[in-house]
């Protein structure tokens, strides 16, 4: 039996050498990488996308991924091993707000050298306010490669029924509210409104940003969300418990209530369009629309979402792998990525252009609320030092404590920006 | 010529064993130790080097906070978990052992939390303890019970989680209980009977009860270690909150360790986990032991 195989096993691989002839004949030119990158589940189909799109279009730089992480905290897990071992890919796609932390340990590399090598970024489609989402701890620590935003979700149906117009989606906080109480009053466990303010200080930072506010003084040295805004961001949280009665969610309830049809709005990232029209189905009518806006001059809203980064430590494996991102934030790639998951393309000629992604919009309405907040989207703020995540936690957990009732925004604001303090790096 | 047997012996032995001896230093004892070395350091993962703190680690620990929280939750935790799904466990032992029809069915069935996974029944119990369309309270609300916010209320997620790990103990304890049930003689329930011991309590509390002491030191030993490393179920269903109120060790541990970075304050509090579980164990071993030897 192995005696008449064996031939054609070498014939086998004789013609995988010859279907290989292509990329021998150029073999002093190719260099292979390695790519990384999160939550296969979102972004698997564009990532394959992007990589075929990428090996069609030239022939000296081969990817390859490494196995995908599955949540962005592995991924950085992966990368902070690798850098202990001594074996990081060489491109990595990272959550934005954690982008920081690996610039500041040498993990990966400044892309600013490889942009100014590039001539004009913004001719590249690399607006400033797109660097901006990258440039964290004073180095260019990546390229934005996908972007979120909040946005607001509703359930078309319960505004119907508690007579609200599902045209007209109030556009602030107060209407918002008031609606959230309405639809509360249809009774048999339905809710009015869930923000998502636990799991992390994302959506703290919209009601923040959205003030007008800061996390921090412009020289990181201490807090400062206690001003004015903070106190109007963690009252208005308050006001959401006590008038608009919103529950206290934990985990995906609101998700599953959200989908079953029993809450009214809810109020998270973008980047769940998808999966969120996918668990509705039929059971009702979903829209989607931009966020309530605070000040409507100085508000703001945070980015979620990855970016690229350059982890290579050899100079000619690096300068391949700023080929790769840069044609994975170029118009053709953000396009293959919005396509595949809903995300906001981060590179502004696909934005400014429908001829990259106009027919997709035009088709997938829900899509659109995020990108009509592109102009007021500011970076995902990453706290310096090394106690960055803890920070995240210490918000989240008090937060929970205006949510439960057990303190009022003033306590809880003055507690939460007291231990933030002590956080911080001591310079 | 004998000695020489001796040696061969002793060489075949080793043979032997060598692969799990190279497992079990490869595996568990090596990185134990690692961990103990990191422990008097300030590694942080990320970071190129470390600085040796001496004690440093262990002083913080006595001070954080966050910690005392911790073990807090986990002691009632474990307090609450291990006597009951035990009791559970017996029980559902007891019943089957005695019941004549379905016994492989009902077996299977408490069987059944054991070997599936929590992180993808997480899903399940979110939905059945959804505060507004979860099964549970919807249930309650047929007896006119407003039932609370299972897992989003810091008064009741811990116990919430605590009814989740008898849920997933109990099954176990009671294939353990049952193993020992029938490796009672049944002579023993006859003379018992013979020498006056009718009713089923008594039967229990004379012979079935002191016959399975083995049985339920091993079941005691093991369900409070697991209820004391619970894991699984914080991680994918509160993450400790809110507010910490479901916050345990070993989700501490992996909070400083992963997710905060702190490697060396992580090994430290490792440790101490280590050194106070295998102190628990002994002591319980050691005083239940001395009630269950009867030859």
């Amino acid at each position: 039996m192995t005696e008449t195989f064996a031939p054609s096993r070498r014939a086998l691989m004789l013609g995988s050498g010859l279907l290989a002839m292509p990329a021998i004949g150029h073999a002093q030119t190719v260099t292979n990488i390695t790519a990384h990158y999160s939550m296969p589940a979102i972004f698997k189909s564009a990532q394959d996308a992007i990589l075929e799109a990428f090996h069609a279009s030239q022939s000296e730089v081969r990817v390859s991924y490494v196995n995908a992480t599955p949540t962005y905290e592995d991924g950085a897990q992966l990368l902070l091993r690798g850098a202990a071992t001594g074996q990081l890919p060489d491109v990595t796609f990272q959550g934005l707000n954690r982008m920081r932390l690996f610039a500041e340990r040498g993990i990966t590399r400044d892309l600013r050298p490889y942009l100014a090598d590039e001539g004009n970024a913004a001719e590249l489609g690399y607006s400033a306010p797109i660097l901006a989402i990258g440039f964290q701890g004073g180095k260019q620590a990546g390229l934005p490669f996908a972007m979120s935003n909040p946005i607001s979700y509703y359930n078309v149906d319960l505004f119907r029924r508690a007579g609200l117009n599902p045209d007209a989606f109030p556009t602030s906080w107060d209407g918002v509210i008031d609606a959230s109480r309405r639809i509360r009053a249809l009774g048999g466990g339905i809710e009015g409104m869930f923000f998502r303010w636990p799991g992390d200080d994302w959506m703290f930072s919209a009601l923040l940003f959205g003030h007008g506010g800061d996390m921090l003084t412009p020289d990181e040295k201490d807090v400062a969300f206690n001003g004015p805004e903070g106190l109007a961001s963690v009252r208005l949280l308050d006001r959401m418990v006590k008038e608009g009665g919103m529950p206290n969610f934990a985990g995906v309830a609101d998700l599953q209530a959200f989908a079953a049809g029993r809450l009214g709005m809810m109020f998270r990232t973008t980047a769940q369009v998808r999966g969120i029209l996918e668990s509705v189905g039929q059971t009702f009518e979903l829209r989607t629309t931009i966020m309530p806006v605070i000040d409507p001059a100085r508000g703001r809203l945070p980015t979620g979402g990855a970016g690229a980064m350059i982890a290579a430590r050899d100079d000619a494996r690096a300068r391949a792998a700023w080929r790769f991102v840069k044609f994975a934030t170029s118009p053709v790639g953000t396009s293959l990525m919005v396509r595949n998951t809903g995300y906001v393309p981060t590179n502004q000629i696909a934005i400014d252009d429908p001829k990259y992604l106009g027919d997709f919009y035009a088709a997938n309405p829900l899509f659109q609320a995020a990108t009509r907040q592109v102009g007021i989207m500011k970076p995902w703020y990453s706290f310096p030092g090394s106690n960055s995540v803890r920070v995240t936690q210490v918000m989240v957990d008090n937060l929970a404590r205006i949510a439960e009732q057990q303190a009022t925004p003033e306590v809880v604001l003055a507690d939460m920006a007291d231990q933030v303090r002590r956080l911080l790096p001591r310079a | 010529m004998s000695e020489r047997a001796g040696f061969g012996e002793a060489l075949a032995g080793w043979l032997l064993t060598g692969p799990a001896i190279l497992a079990y230093l490869a595996m568990l004892l090596i990185p134990t130790l690692a961990v103990v070395v990191l422990a008097f350091t300030d590694f942080e993962l990320g970071m190129p080097g470390f600085h040796w703190v001496g004690l440093d680690n262990f002083s913080e620990l006595l001070t954080d906070h966050g910690m005392r929280t911790s073990v807090r939750n986990t002691a009632l935790y474990v307090a609450l978990v291990t006597p009951a799904s035990i009791l559970a466990g017996l029980g559902l032992a007891l019943l089957i052992e005695a019941g004549s029809r379905g016994k492989v069915f009902f077996r299977a069935v408490f069987f059944l939390p054991v070997v599936s996974l929590m992180v993808a029944m997480a899903t399940a119990w979110q939905y059945l303890l959804h505060p507004t369309i979860g099964p549970v309270n919807a249930w309650l609300a047929l007896f006119g019970i407003a039932g609370p916010n299972w897992l989003g209320s810091s008064d009741w997620v811990l116990v919430s989680l605590g009814l989740i790990g008898v849920w997933e103990n109990a099954g176990f304890n009671m294939v353990l209980v049952l193993a020992g049930l029938t490796a009672i003689p049944r002579e023993l329930y006859a003379a018992a009977e013979v020498d006056g011991a009718a009713g089923p309590w008594a039967r229990f509390r004379l012979v079935t009860w002191p016959l399975l002491g083995p049985t339920m030191l091993l079941v005691t030993t093991i369900t409070t270690i697991r209820a004391i490393r619970t894991f699984d179920s914080i991680a994918t269903l509160t993450q400790g909150g809110p507010n910490k109120a479901s916050e345990m060790i070993v989700w501490t541990i992996y909070q400083e360790g992963f997710s905060y970075l702190r490697m060396g304050y992580a090994a430290a509090l490792t440790v101490v986990f280590l050194v106070v579980v295998l102190a628990i164990m002994l002591v319980q071993t050691r005083l239940i032991e001395k009630r269950t030897h009867y030859s």
